[in-house]
């Protein structure tokens, strides 16, 4: 099976595209987080400090991001081909040597991934020491290091990571028939990450008030755990978007109608909130703290924080790009026949574009909402705790921009995919 | 003119030369149930899509209710398809998140048509479905499926129906309660099909070999039908 699966690789590489994408960016940035490790084994105490500081906060929202997006890409990787294992399996390959097949390939993909990121994460590492050398927190003489932590941990993490959502993608597709969602079992993963976000924004504007830039600890955690909390429970809030809007969904008549009684796309609203409260959260955070040192004294490693926390966002931006696109592009190609029915029923291409459209304005207004909510857990008790004020003082002009950024990368990947699924006549899709 | 479809030799090219139809005039009076039979590429599909207006033909003329086929656009011909074709397909083609009663009204609503209520309840009861309106197409058996198809194309009250053989995937009792069915309509419908005992049910049968046609047949029986089925490699352009 092992064979089968080097030949899905060289056959169809562009299935693999987005997992390959997530796991190469992912490695890359963990291996220059994990670099600053090995530059630490030499450097003073001082500057080996700040390194493993700077090393631990980076590498620990990389891992979250990496295991959240090599994981979403694959089992959507895997699903598309549902089709390829269902012959499979008539041909007589049993339930375990798909599973096989499916472990190569994530492993030979992770493999190749990591390997293209070592000089990705090289040049990464060194550009972080010298930004930590600019603002003096690690000594000019402290020379950059890429060795062996580096490695282990890009290449451990990366192959962990894809070894892991490999098998629980496999389990999935092992078991035929019909995939049962576990509703309970999310719900009940959402209310604890809600929790614990609740529990750092508490001990944000508590614990930490008045303890100055070291807040921003707790409440960037609070947020993050907020946005996985609601993200997981993404199907409860787009149907309540949906109850909420229906009304206006449906003055677009037909399309309407068909929008609001669609399959719902949920996995799609996951990145968009994630985004949304990320980005929100820490950019309006970094503003209250901005405004709160402004001719204060601050700790040298204020500016560091500034530098790191606009970096972070940036990753979040891209891997949440990818994330969202490759969901849009699978779900949108998975819908083919449903498309090719409609069109049968008697619906223009127009019409059919024009469902999927609504359907994205629901998930985009979902995810974005959604994110809002999450940032809060960040902003209003870093707010409270750095500048004794719950709303903060800033221009909502940073959140139109994030939901902005949502908006275009939902739009921009559902029409094109829709377009090209709606490419070529309805009779032929309809028996693909 | 009582011909609600006529089809004027149309030829059928694939890109990469495979001609598919290949000169085929026919028409079809109103109210008539015609069965198109021949074996596997032989062009019945092929005939069914281009009169339907689901696939443009390379050469020839179609005309459907007087008017004739011209749009090239998918857009015009979608629109051209909504207002005189009703279709059934092997596998039904049921939105699985609509309801029975929403799959029914969906062509209409998608034309921006009023669905009357009434007339769509009453054309469900007729065919036995009248207690499984908000059901989901899932959870019905494949003849009941085939039954919500079959409403759904009688609802937009075509010119024609168009049958892609409706019985393909069915079992023996529910393949003659679907074909008894179509018969007791008394519509204009053409049904592909390579099964003698469906093709029996038609008023008659139009043979295809190799993209021609090879005859036909009146009143078929399924003995007749399977005869000449048999047959056709070493008959074609006989006449019955």
């Amino acid at each position: 099976m092992i064979a089968v699966a080097l030949r899905n690789l060289r056959h169809r590489p562009g299935g693999f595209v987005a997992t390959f994408l997530s796991a190469l960016l992912g490695a890359a940035l963990i291996m220059a987080f994990a670099s600053l490790i090995d530059t630490a084994s030499g450097a003073d105490a001082a500057s080996n400090e700040s390194l493993v500081t700077t090393a631990s906060v980076g590498g620990g929202w990389c891992l979250v991001i990496v295991a959240f997006a090599v994981t979403s890409t694959l089992t959507l990787a895997v699903r598309q081909r549902e089709q390829q294992i269902t012959l499979l399996r008539s041909v007589g390959a049993t339930g375990p040597q798909v599973r096989r097949m499916i472990v190569g390939e994530a492993l030979a993909v992770a493999l190749l991934a990591a390997a293209v990121a070592v000089p990705v994460g090289w040049l990464l590492g060194r550009v972080l020491v010298n930004l930590l050398h600019n603002t003096g927190q690690v000594a000019s003489t402290v020379d950059p290091a890429f060795g062996p932590i580096a490695l282990g941990a890009g290449f451990g993490v990366t192959l962990l990571g894809s070894l892991v959502a490999a098998f629980a993608t496999a389990r999935r597709t092992g078991n035929q028939g019909r995939q049962r969602q576990r509703p309970l079992l999310r719900r009940i993963g959402a209310g604890l990450f809600l929790l614990i976000g609740a529990n750092c924004a508490v001990l944000t504007a508590t614990l930490m008030d008045g303890k100055g830039i070291d807040a921003m600890q707790t409440a960037g955690q609070a947020g993050i755990w907020a946005s996985i909390g609601l993200a997981l429970l993404a199907p409860e809030l787009l149907r309540l978007v949906t109850a909420v809007l229906g009304p206006v969904v449906r003055l677009f008549g037909a399309p309407g109608g068909l929008a609001l009684r669609g399959p719902r796309l949920s996995s799609a609203v996951m990145p968009v909130l994630l985004f949304t409260g990320i980005a929100t959260g820490t950019v309006y955070m970094q503003g209250i703290e901005d405004r709160a040192a402004a001719g204060q004294v601050e700790p040298d490693y204020a500016q560091d924080i500034q530098t790191l926390n606009y970096v972070v966002v940036g990753m979040i931006t891209v891997f949440v790009a990818i994330m969202l696109v490759n969901t849009l592009i699978a779900a949108t190609t998975h819908r083919r026949r449903e498309f090719a029915q409609h069109r049968l029923a008697g619906a223009t291409r127009g019409q059919v574009t024009a469902m999927v459209a609504l359907e994205g304005v629901l998930i985009t207004v979902t995810g974005v909402l959604g994110g809002l909510v999450a940032s809060l857990f960040t902003v209003l008790p870093f707010g409270s705790a750095r500048a004794d004020r719950l709303w903060p003082d800033a221009s909502p002009a940073a959140f139109a921009l994030v939901a902005a950024i949502a908006v275009v990368l939902t739009a921009s990947a559902l029409i094109q995919t829709t377009r090209r699924t709606l490419h070529g006549p309805a009779t032929a899709a309809v028996r693909a | 003119m009582t011909d609600v479809v006529r089809l004027e030799s149309l030829y059928k090219t694939y890109d990469g030369g495979v001609t598919a139809l290949d000169g085929v005039t026919a028409s079809f009076p109103a109210g008539s149930f015609t069965a198109v039979m021949g074996p596997s590429g032989s062009g019945k599909s092929t005939l069914l899509q281009c009169a339907a207006g689901l696939d443009r033909p390379t050469g020839g003329r179609v005309f459907i209710d007087g008017t004739e086929l011209t749009a090239t656009k998918d857009t015009a011909m979608t629109k051209f398809r909504r207002t005189r074709v009703s279709f059934v397909f092997q596998d039904y083609n049921l939105l699985p998140s609509l309801t029975v009663e929403q799959n029914v009204v969906l062509p209409l609503r998608l034309a921006g048509r009023r669905a009357d209520r009434h007339r769509v309840r009453e054309t469900l009861d007729r065919l036995g479905l009248g207690d499984r309106l908000g059901e989901l197409p899932e959870r019905l058996s494949g003849g009941q499926r085939q039954r919500v198809a079959i409403a759904r194309a009688l609802v937009a009250d075509p010119a024609v129906i168009f049958a892609d053989e409706p019985t393909g995937a069915l079992d023996l009792r529910s393949a003659r309660e679907v074909l008894a069915l179509l018969r007791s309509l008394q519509r204009t419908i053409i049904m592909v099909t390579h099964d003698p005992v469906a093709a029996s049910y038609a008023d008659s049968v139009l043979f295809l070999a190799d993209g021609r046609l090879a005859g036909s047949l009146r009143a078929p029986t399924a003995d007749a039908v399977a005869e000449r089925l048999a047959h056709l490699g070493d008959r074609v352009g006989v006449a019955a």
